[in-house]
């Protein structure tokens, strides 16, 4: 039987560039890297060592002062509190939702494209818009949710819903899962369009129920989805800023403060950019906390 | 394999320094241009920083193109309506900061302005004072607002007083003749307001300011010039029962209904106008609300009136504070946007931009286009003011002072906790 001769890859004589290449190539991207993050990052590390107000030409090296101060500022036990409720609620809300949506959308419903669109559009509005549209409906006095829970006679249930501690930050939360939901649903519904069907053919021959092919089937089959949901949601739960920042200001009072807007208004507002530098430095050590694991995982899995 | 374990611990590597780099990046502001001070190059190019509104950053604009075309120069004027104190003072630090700044910038007097003097980014205006004799035109009381150690950093070209802005067919419809002379008269408008199903004063209590000012009108009610004026400056206790007494009476206003229902979550932006739209009787603003409340909802200015709020004190006081121009320090252009803004407190030109309470000689409101400002301005203009809180103490105390406000509203502390409280707070700040 005749062989056919493969051609051989050429190979160039000599080395081009050497083991120096793939620096080469990465060269003007590791510039951008090191000039916009690399750089800015270290500053910030030096600043937070500093008294820096953040506008003057001066400033005095504190050590690690700025850190001490953290676990005596009031401000920061309850925006570290809020933290925690804040990244508990919106990654398990809005993460059951959006899977139950996903397997509602993922069987024969009618409309889907248009319902998949509708739960997925809070994702895609600037969030000031949507903090303005619920800074209307949550008005104690003139906003929907009241007007609509007076008018079914539950009128004890009225509520100035961003007006005192005891509500606010949980009315800032149903906004925030509005939005948040759309982006686990798409995800899920990918991942659930993957699952083969004879998988769900044979544990039915097998006699399983619905109940335990959810368990069985599903939910082992989503479990790459699973990780994506919950890391990226625990990294973007976590750095929360806008949202309450546009809805109460971190009011009323400091009630809903987090670390996120309270390192802003110490850097940005009360010219304690060192303080508020030492702030971000551990919001980000937090983050790296929670990120390497997911890293680790995904890299493991490339590997 | 050698080389996957490198490129993974490499990836992860990468990947926690980005993840640093993300978080830090965003709170560097313009750290590294610390070291740095140069001096733009002159040019004709001017620019110009406000927080002009939609209904009047027309006026400016078509004034300052009358400079330009006086003067040869190109100025741009950037705006940023609607954000208040609480926003502005922060986009123009990290615009100075990032070595952009402009070459003149519209700012509050008091504790806002004063960073920015201290912190030498505004110019020492003093021989431009000489050269423009800007002394002899400006209100002497309203240069004070804008003078930070002595330094005159600022041109102040408005100087605004606080009162009550009411429409008239809601007092009219709770049987009020006119405005209340004494506080008891006042709190005896409110409860007829409330018996006829309508809200007294609108205030929001976003951000703090807002609601602050009914907080800074009943101090003076009870502590009287002297006192309010000492306390500001922490001069003296706030744990007195004067401060004690004017607590006692905000949460008064708002548990008899007096506010509006979650007062404290409301923004002032959606409040305020809210008298012209008939939903409360009155508001407590400056003169400004004539041109954005009442004129931009197209609503005749006869319908509404304004008046002092009464503080049964001698004298007669309300709040104020003063607005006016800096110019960079590191401008280039420091000669000619000195004389932009010559240009712009020329009685001529504060005409042009309906400029309500005018600190210029000469340039007072005009009556026809602005009557309702300018009957404030003859009534109580040439009154004393006290400086408005949020501009009598720096931003972080003012926000401590603000959450006291709120923890007080919502019962969480009593008017004594709350006075003691304030003095725990104006005397940590005295002592820094």
């Amino acid at each position: 039987m005749a062989t056919i001769a493969l051609p051989k890859p050429q190979v160039a004589k000599g080395k081009r560039g050497g083991r120096w290449s793939p620096w080469l190539f990465a060269l003007p991207a590791l510039v951008v890297y090191v000039a916009f993050l690399v750089y800015p990052a270290l500053s910030s590390l030096f600043f937070s060592l500093t008294n820096w107000d953040g506008l003057s030409a001066t400033y005095k090296f504190v050590g690690l002062e700025n850190y001490f101060k953290l676990p005596s500022d009031p401000v920061v036990v309850t925006a570290v509190r809020n933290n925690l409720i804040w990244t508990v609620v919106t990654i398990a809300v809005p993460t059951v939702i959006g899977l139950l949506l996903a397997m509602a959308l993922n069987g024969k419903v009618h409309g889907k494209p248009i319902l998949r669109l509708v739960f997925y559009t809070p994702a895609v509005l600037p969030l000031v818009s949507i903090a303005s549209i619920w800074g209307w409906l949550y008005n104690p006095q003139y906003g929907a949710i009241n007007s609509f829970l007076k008018l079914i006679g539950l009128d004890g249930l009225a509520q100035p819903w961003l007006g005192q501690d005891s509500t606010a930050l949980w009315a800032v939360m149903v906004p925030a899962i509005w939005l948040r939901t759309g982006f686990p649903m798409l995800l899920y519904l990918a991942a659930l369009q993957g699952i083969p069907n004879e998988l769900y053919e044979a544990a039915t021959v097998d006699g399983a129920t619905k109940w335990q092919q959810f368990w069985h089937v599903t939910m082992p089959s989503l479990r790459p989805a699973h990780y994506i949901v919950l890391a990226l949601s625990l990294i973007d739960s976590f750095k929360v800023f806008d949202m309450i920042y546009a809805m109460t200001y971190g009011g009323p009072g400091t009630s809903t403060q987090v670390l996120g807007t309270w390192m802003y208004f110490n850097v940005f507002q009360y010219y304690q950019a060192g303080y508020g530098t030492a702030i971000a430095v551990v919001i980000t050590l937090v983050a790296i906390a929670v990120g390497i694991p997911y890293v680790r995982s995904q890299t493991k899995e490339a590997s | 394999m050698t080389g996957n374990t490198f490129t993974r611990r490499g990836f992860l590597g990468l990947t926690s320094a980005a993840a640093v780099g993300v978080g830090l990046t965003a709170c560097t502001g313009g750290g590294t241009s610390t070291g740095g001070g140069a001096t733009a190059a002159a040019s004709n190019n001017l620019r110009l920083f406000t927080y002009e509104g939609d209904e009047t950053i027309g006026l400016l604009k078509a004034q300052i193109k009358k400079f330009d075309e006086q003067n040869g120069t190109t100025t741009t004027v950037d705006s940023l309506p609607g954000s208040g104190a609480a926003v502005y003072p922060d986009k123009l630090r990290t615009e100075l900061l990032g070595g952009k700044g402009p070459d003149v910038w519209r700012i509050w007097g008091g504790q806002i302005g004063a960073p920015f003097a201290k912190a030498k980014q505004a110019l020492d205006l003093s021989p431009y004072y000489s050269k423009f004799s800007w002394d002899s035109k400006i209100n002497t009381a309203a240069i004070g607002g804008m003078t930070f150690d002595g330094v005159k950093s600022g041109v102040p070209f408005v100087s605004l007083g606080i009162g009550a802005w009411y429409n008239k067919s809601l007092f009219a419809k709770a049987g009020v003749s006119g405005p209340p002379k004494t506080y008891a008269e006042l709190e005896a408008i409110n409860d007829k307001l409330v018996a006829v199903g309508v809200t007294p004063v609108g205030l929001g209590g976003k951000y703090g300011w807002d609601i602050m000012r009914l907080f800074e009108y009943l101090l003076e009610h009870t502590a009287g010039p002297e006192l309010h004026d000492k306390l500001l400056t922490g001069d003296e206790s706030w744990d007195r029962p004067e401060v004690v007494e004017a607590f006692a009476l905000f949460k008064k206003w708002q548990d008899k209904k007096w506010l509006p229902q979650g007062a404290l979550g409301l923004d002032p932006s959606d409040v305020e106008p809210w008298y012209v739209q008939g939903k409360t009787a009155y508001t407590i603003t400056g003169p400004w609300t004539e041109a954005a409340a009442i004129l931009s909802a197209k609503k005749s200015p006869a319908a509404f009136g304004n008046f002092e709020l009464p503080t049964d004190k001698s004298p007669a006081r309300h709040s104020g504070f003063v607005e006016g121009y800096m110019i960079n320090a590191k401008s280039g252009n420091a000669d000619k946007a000195a004389a932009l803004i010559d240009f712009i407190v020329q009685p001529a030109t504060q005409k042009a931009l309906q400029v309500s309470a005018s600190t210029v000689k000469g340039a007072e409101p005009d009556p026809k286009t602005l009557p309702l400002s300018a009957e404030w301005a003859q009534k109580y203009g040439s009154n004393p003011f006290y400086t408005i809180q949020d501009q009598a103490f720096p931003k972080k105390q003012a926000d401590q002072y603000f959450s006291v406000q709120s923890d007080l509203l919502q019962g969480s502390v009593k008017p004594d906790a709350a006075a003691k409280k304030m003095q725990e707070i104006v005397s940590a700040w005295a002592k820094s």
